[in-house]
């Protein structure tokens, strides 16, 4: 859909700001809703993130001895921020990103991977051995996933020549064969690669509540956990968003959008369901003896045939 | 060797009812022989004491208004009782049963918990003298 | 102050209050990075004084106390307690009564087994592992409320023989229930047995061999799991075991995975049993009469429960009120294999191997005084201990 709005809206109310982050709330409970029915529970109702999260604003935030405190109530609102920011260059609800520009993509794929540095920060701040823990494992599992990550989601930019999200979207809904047939490696790993940025089992393990409590963020409570959690709401937006319109053929119209992010919502619930948290060594190690050889591989074989593809294309017929 | 062996469940259960349910307005039935509240009958009852002198909670009090007439008034404490049924099976006159009634036992004050079972005249004697002040001091075990 | 000495180590504590611990016991855990390299437990954070408390109550109501040691294997307390009274007393239960505690006793290590299989699921991070055999541990409950009245503490036994009858209805639903769960048995040996996330946290992890466990006198399930050949049910039958026997269960692997099996396996067996009982109950009487006061004697009485071997040693004086009680429940037995298994693992199979044991952490609690002078005696009244517990935990 081409309406634009003023940029003061986009920024503040819609589709970026308020809306984005009661959206966020919504595919939280829609994500803790769906594990639930897969797991046959009856699971949360529709207004128990919101509660939570005016719940936790409301709480006193303890600021524990030892730390950098203006560090601590900094990293909650940077990591929301950069959540925010994120959202900017992305197609959200299929209506044009307010700011387009070439080169977008590589700079939200950054903006995304700024949560994750947060956490880690934050959890290095204190003195907290689960803390520590937690934020060691946070980092360990971006190291892991970056990557591959990063190279999924350029697998479509190559192909289409573009490194400008909305061209690359306007390029999907034009392809006649949708990414994920034709780069169905990239789109696991960029799938997969979301859950470990936002730490969704089985990719859990840098917030295993069964061995470090809450990991990175056992020390925060209040409103600095709230930010936190919120702006994660918000990647959960902004990633599905960014896979579904790289792979699931783009869209330019609302009802486009929640169908498509709406299946590959029920996909990462169904796989947060389905496996046993890994340890940290075993994610490493699947994202690095699997994960990047095959990104990589793929990667090869777009490059060579994008250069192939002015002799080839006529017998493909695309 | 499989990855994601319990697929089939978690298919399955999308499409099926939650088997959790929402508890405070969906109850579910209480089975035949629950052991809840314990009912008393006076009729019977000789005051032989048997099934106060066994409690394992100190649950019940066997007030006696009157021994040769056979008068007595029971107090029970519910939320003292812990439904093991060793007083009914104390009673050799059959006076004590447990009902299906009573397993959600949480109140803001104690009051509903304490029951008083007997004739009405003698509930009603019993905690008019208690209002005024002159109770006779319960009977226990020792 | 052994912690202090090595304060420039990196000290994991978990407890006594930790998520992945749902009562309180204290661990200090020294990694390297993620591996453990030396493991301390600490006890007796709610201890209950219930052994002395018994002393206070007749041999009747005993019985109710002794039965809430543990919340999970009540039935068993109450019956090594009603089986130590009664050799005591010099009397037997009537056969249809020790084949229902028997029954009971199976239904409970059932549900034991049934929630321990969630748990530790849970604490490998496989949530729905643990929604799942935790929704069909339901049945298994139910079945208990059905049969005894009760859901948790089932009181079933009194002094002498049982409360409950099993009738017609109620042999109808236990041979449904176990057939449901034994379909449901059957799956979730699969999913341990071939999941490979999850082979990924339990194959090779927390091994103790035949050895080790031999020598750290490891019992239940986590002995039988290392090839441990011992098992009340079948070294000494008790109540209705001599005419319903078990086949025991037990693997050499010595891993995690290996707890998982021999006590998924011990489910097949118990539902055997409980179907054998069903269709084969002896007729008779539920109760034999206990006197009040017990003769004079020590005895003691042991049982399997389903985290190992239960042990009661009882005493009477010839009155209506216990001497001594001495209870040593299994869970105590098994914390050296846990201390000496964690040494070498990453941090994050720690949750796991805590569980694979299947701690239970009141139960084990007692309070030991030594007095150094023998001369002396000691009165302690209750603000005195509670200043003690005070200092204790500082
Ligand atoms: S059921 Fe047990 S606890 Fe309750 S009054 Fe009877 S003997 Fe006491
Ligand atoms: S045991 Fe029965 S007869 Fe005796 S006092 Fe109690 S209720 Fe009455």
């Amino acid at each position: 859909m081409n309406i634009t709005f003023p940029s003061l809206i986009a920024l503040l109310l819609f589709p970026g700001g308020l809306f984005l982050l009661g959206s966020g709330l919504f595919f939280e409970y829609l994500d803790r809703k769906l594990v639930a029915r897969f797991q046959n529970r009856i699971g949360p109702r529709w207004f128990q993130p919101l509660a939570d999260f005016i719940k936790l604003l409301a709480k006193e935030e303890v600021i524990p001895a030892g730390t950098i405190k203006s560090l601590f109530i900094l990293l909650p609102i940077f990591a929301l921020a950069a959540a925010l920011t994120a959202a900017l260059s992305v197609p959200l609800f299929g209506f044009k990103p307010v700011f387009s520009y070439n080169g977008d993509l590589i700079v939200t794929l950054y903006l995304l991977s700024m949560m994750t540095l947060c956490i880690g920060l934050a959890g290095a701040n204190t003195e907290d051995r689960f803390s520590i823990v937690g934020a060691t494992r946070a980092l360990t599992q971006l190291f892991s996933y970056e990557a591959p990550f990063l190279l999924a989601m350029l697998g479509p930019a190559i192909a289409l020549g573009t490194w400008n999200i909305s061209l690359i979207n306007q390029g999907a809904t034009q392809q006649s064969l949708w990414f994920i047939v034709s780069q169905p490696i990239g789109f696991l790993a960029a799938l997969i690669g979301l859950m470990g940025k936002l730490e969704l089992p089985p990719f859990d393990a840098p917030e295993a509540e069964t061995e470090i409590v809450a990991g990175a963020l056992t020390e925060y409570s209040g409103r600095g956990f709230g930010l936190f959690k919120i702006g994660r709401d918000i990647e959960l937006v902004v990633g599905l968003t960014l896979i579904a319109s790289f792979y699931l053929g783009g869209f330019s119209t609302p009802l486009d959008f929640l169908w498509k992010v709406f299946v590959l919502l029920l996909i990462t619930a169904a796989l947060q369901s389905l496996f046993a948290r890994l340890r940290i060594d075993q994610t490493v190690g699947l994202w690095w003896r699997i994960g990047a050889i095959l990104v990589l591989c793929q990667l090869v074989l777009i490059i060579v045939g994008n250069t192939l593809s002015p002799f080839i294309a006529p017998l493909l017929g695309g | 060797m499989t990855i994601g062996s319990m697929l089939g469940d978690v298919v399955k259960s999308f499409f099926k009812k939650p088997v959790t349910e929402k508890y405070p307005f969906v109850r579910q039935e209480a089975p035949e022989n629950l052991r809840g509240k314990l009912v008393w009958e006076p009729e019977k009852c000789t005051g032989c004491m048997l099934c106060v002198k066994d409690c394992p909670s100190n649950a019940l009090e066997l007030i006696v208004l009157d021994k040769v007439n056979k008068r007595f008034v029971m107090k029970y404490n519910l939320d003292q009782c812990t439904f093991c049924a060793q007083c009914v099976i104390n009673c050799r006159f059959s006076c004590l049963n447990m009902s299906e009634e009573q397993w959600e036992l949480a109140s803001t004050n104690k009051e509903p918990f304490e029951v008083y079972y007997g004739r009405e005249e003698d509930v009603k004697f019993l905690l008019e003298k208690a209002s005024r002040g002159e109770a006779e001091g319960p009977c226990k075990e020792d | 102050m052994e912690a202090k000495q090595k304060s420039e180590k990196f000290i994991v504590p978990i407890g006594p209050q930790h998520p992945a611990l749902k009562e309180p016991g204290h661990f200090e855990f020294t990694v390297d990075g993620e591996i453990v390299t030396n493991a301390t437990a600490r006890l007796g954070f709610v201890h209950r004084g219930m052994e002395k408390g018994v002393e206070d109550r007749n041999w009747t109501q005993g019985l109710y106390l002794m039965e809430r040691v543990c919340g999970i294997c009540s039935h068993v307390h109450a019956m090594a307690y009603a089986l130590g009274v009664e050799k005591l007393a010099n009397i037997q239960a009537p056969p249809r009564a020790q084949a229902i505690r028997e029954l009971v006793a199976e239904l409970e290590r059932i549900h034991s087994h049934l929630l321990w299989l969630g748990v530790a699921a849970h604490e490998g991070g496989f949530d729905t592992l643990f929604m799942f055999s935790w929704r069909d541990r339901e049945t298994v409950m139910d079945l208990l409320e059905t049969i005894t009245g009760n859901r948790v503490n089932y009181s079933a036994n009194v002094l002498g023989g049982v409360k409950i009858d099993i009738n017609d209805a109620q042999k109808d639903a236990l041979r449904r229930g176990m057939d449901f769960l034994e379909e449901r048995t059957k799956h979730y040996l699969k999913v341990v047995t071939e999941d490979e996330t999850f082979l990924g946290r339990t194959r090779k992890i927390g091994v103790m061999t035949f050895e080790e466990a031999t020598l750290l006198g490891a019992i239940g399930p986590t002995g039988r799991a290392s090839g441990v050949q011992r098992d009340v049910r079948v070294d000494s039958p008790y109540a209705g075991y001599p005419d319903f026997p078990v086949n025991i269960v037990t693997s050499d692997a010595g891993d995690l995975e290996a707890r998982f099996v021999v006590r998924i396996k011990e489910l097949y067996e118990s539902y055997r049993l409980v179907r054998e009982i069903v269709d084969h109950l002896p007729g008779g009487d539920l109760t034999v009469k206990v006197p009040r006061r017990i003769p004079e004697g020590e005895v003691i009485s042991r049982v399997e429960a389903p985290r190992g071997e239960l042990f009661y040693f009882m005493k009477s004086n010839g009155t209506d009120k216990p001497e001594r009680i001495k209870v040593r429940t299994p869970s105590l037995c098994n914390w050296g294999s846990v201390l000496t298994t964690a040494i070498g693992h990453k941090l994050a199979d720690m949750p796991m191997i805590l569980a694979g044991i299947d701690p239970c952490f009141s139960c084990n609690d007692r309070l030991v005084m030594i007095n150094g002078k023998k001369t002396e005696t000691q009165v302690w009244d209750w603000e005195d201990l509670r200043q003690y517990g005070i200092e204790y935990y500082k």
